[in-house]
């Protein structure tokens, strides 16, 4: 039988949840909406809420990141490893295309070479799903494989029933939490025809549509057409946020900073937007910047696919609605000449 | 070449984890030219000094404390493993830092890593070496390799060519192969001096004028972007078949491993697939951003 929470007791579900993890929710304290540590009262957040600017990848991989520590002394370098962060983070309200985003991040991460900072972080965290109601103009989540309530990434879904969410139980992990977890009242039929309209309301609300069928083809097709990529990356200005605050986006540098003998070795976002990203001191491959664009296009959806069988968008919108110059990925991927019969 | 099982590579992490460099010290430091130096260097851990294992082509990344890391190919044998090499020339920040240390300083360690040359093909056949400047440093681990296990390959052929005299680095390499009777070695320059006696030109153009058969061939090369560039047509002139040339790529790199995102090539990483590849897939590529 499935659980539902009324919105008035979301505070105190998430006090209960705090004392076993560290509870991440929507927040505007640092200026811009991002998952932060819950203050412990703070629900407005249930109002305002539609998706966060800085996706939940940060979380996990977060914008600046020691990933150790070195001082010499008399015996020479040492190396000292961060202390493993026992804390378990929950992410409440997390929307089903950020979820979807993990997912897509987990792959890079655990490919060949796993990553331990990515990993330790994720496995042990609980993604609390929040459904949208209201998806922003910029969304094309239902083109990319997920939906405003698409439960399939996250541990527990939650979907607004008016003055209830009902809670949908998706994993293990997820049910185990509901279990146990006391003070939450049991689903009625009528609340799961609630959440089954409250769905489809949802998804007819994403009016933005993109069709891949045969992107990855097509643009292989068209990778050498510099006329057409000059034409896409003509008004970009390289500001990089098209990539930074894509959640599905995960390149990073790696530096040194050393102050007063102490020094760590931290990684930070990174952009393929930037000249500088692949600059060797004697050439630079992609010097132009319509060879920077057509990587960030292509690797979402081309490389990707053809490395992990799957786009790297999911439609979440943010590059659409962040972009200080209107640039438009829908835009981007419908002018792609549809070169190839049949493409897939 | 076939992107090798990434699983079955040698992997020696430090405490456990991927990013975490091992400490080596350097043991010896060689002025190749002006502007390239070579490092000899070891594990401070003994025990890893024994264990350690890599194949000719790999790379590592080495860290100077407080500057950054840079990716260099090893550039000794595994045949000789009582220490290790690589060689660097000073053209950016990390470098610059490199050149500044000393016999006994100490630096990271991170590898090795990427595939390495296919020794398993080359077995039998006749090998090719075409090399410019400091782009002999990962030919000069497969040369020597294949002169330690000199029976079990046929004809060694090498064209190096640098600048002037003063840039061609591994002199000494270049000495001992030349009275080797069983190595062929022609070295050119691209402008001489009143000392030099050898050849003056291209590397591309001394190639075609050596002339190496490409029956039972295969053409290894390494040099600076342009000298590739201009090689691989002289050496389909010559008959090769773009799976009979090799060559090593080199690109701008932070993780090694395939994450960070800057090396690739189409859906190619040069760190995690390569460095070495085969011209035929090079070709093939979706981009020709190498």
């Amino acid at each position: 039988m499935n659980k539902k929470v009324s919105k008035k007791d979301i505070a105190q579900l998430l006090k209960t949840w705090s004392q076993q993890f560290n509870v991440l929710a929507p927040s505007r304290d640092s200026g811009v909406a991002a998952m932060a540590e819950w203050d412990g009262k703070d629900t407005s957040f249930l109002d305002w809420y539609r998706n966060t600017v800085v996706p939940p990848k940060a979380s996990f991989l977060p914008p600046m990141e020691a990933m150790f520590r070195f001082r010499k002394d008399e015996e020479g370098y040492q190396i000292e490893p961060p202390a493993k962060n026992g804390q378990k983070q929950l992410l409440f309200g997390i929307r089903p295309c950020d979820a979807r985003a993990m997912a897509i991040l987990d792959m890079t991460f655990e490919d060949a070479y796993k990553d331990p900072y990515y990993l330790e972080k994720r496995k042990k965290a609980v993604l609390v799903g929040l459904g949208c109601t209201n998806p922003c103009e910029s969304c094309f989540c239902t083109s990319m494989g997920t939906s405003p309530t698409d439960p399939t990434n996250v541990d527990l879904m939650l979907i607004d029933i008016g003055d209830h969410f009902f809670i949908e139980e998706v994993t293990a992990k997820g049910k185990e939490l509901i279990a146990k977890t006391s003070g939450l009242k049991e689903a009625t039929k009528n609340d799961e025809a609630e959440a089954e309209k409250a769905r489809e309301t949802a998804y007819n609300k994403v009016s933005r549509k993109l069709d891949t069928e045969g992107i990855k083809d097509n643009l292989l097709e068209s990778f050498d057409d510099e006329d057409f990529w000059e034409k896409v990356a003509a008004k970009c200005i390289s500001c990089g946020i098209c990539t930074l605050l894509c959640p599905t986006c995960y390149c990073f540098d790696i530096n040194d900073e050393l102050v007063k003998g102490e020094g760590t070795r931290f990684r930070s976002w990174d952009s393929c937007g930037f000249s500088l990203y692949t600059k060797m001191p004697m050439e630079n491959p992609r010097q132009e910047k319509w060879r920077r664009v057509r990587q960030k296009v292509c690797h979402k959806y081309e490389f990707y696919p053809m490395a992990f069988d799957v786009i790297a968008c999911t439609g979440c919108g943010r590059c659409i609605r962040l972009c200080p110059v209107n640039w438009d990925i829908t835009q981007v991927i419908e002018s792609v000449p549809a070169r190839v019969k049949g493409a897939k | 070449m076939t992107v090798s099982d990434i699983s079955q590579r040698p992997k020696f992490f430090a405490q456990d984890n991927v990013y975490l460099p091992h400490i080596v010290v350097i043991e010896k430091i060689i002025e190749e030219t002006p502007g390239v130096r070579t490092f000899h260097f070891n594990f401070k851990d003994k025990k890893l000094a024994q264990e350690f294992r890599f194949e000719s082509g790999q790379f590592a990344q080495y860290s100077v404390f407080g500057v950054g890391e840079a990716p260099f190919c090893i550039s000794s044998s595994p045949t000789r493993p009582d220490h290790l090499e690589f060689a660097a020339q000073r053209v950016g920040r990390l470098t610059n830092a490199l050149h500044r240390l000393g016999v006994g300083a100490e630096l990271g360690f991170r590898g090795p890593y990427g595939n390495s040359f296919p020794l398993d093909f080359l077995k039998g056949k006749n090998l090719v070496f075409v090399g410019g400047g400091i782009g002999l440093a990962p030919l000069r681990s497969l040369i020597w390799n294949v002169i330690d296990n000199r029976n079990k390959y046929n004809k060694v052929d090498i064209v190096y060519g640098a600048r002037t005299p003063i840039d061609l680095c591994f002199q000494y390499d270049l000495e001992a192969w030349d009275k080797d009777k069983t190595v062929n070695i022609v070295t050119t320059v691209d402008r001489g001096d009143d000392a030099w006696k050898g050849k003056v030109g291209l590397v591309p153009k001394v190639l075609e004028e050596a002339a190496p058969s490409a029956k039972d061939s295969v053409a290894i090369v390494c040099g600076p972007p342009i000298m590739i560039r201009f090689t691989f047509p002289v050496l389909e002139k010559l008959g090769f078949k773009p799976a009979q040339m090799l060559t090593t790529l080199e690109k701008r790199m932070k993780c090694g491993i395939g994450k960070c995102g800057r090396c690739n090539i189409g859906n190619i990483y040069v760190c995690r697939d390569g460095p070495v590849f085969s011209y035929e897939q090079i070709k093939d590529f979706v981009s020709s951003e190498y």
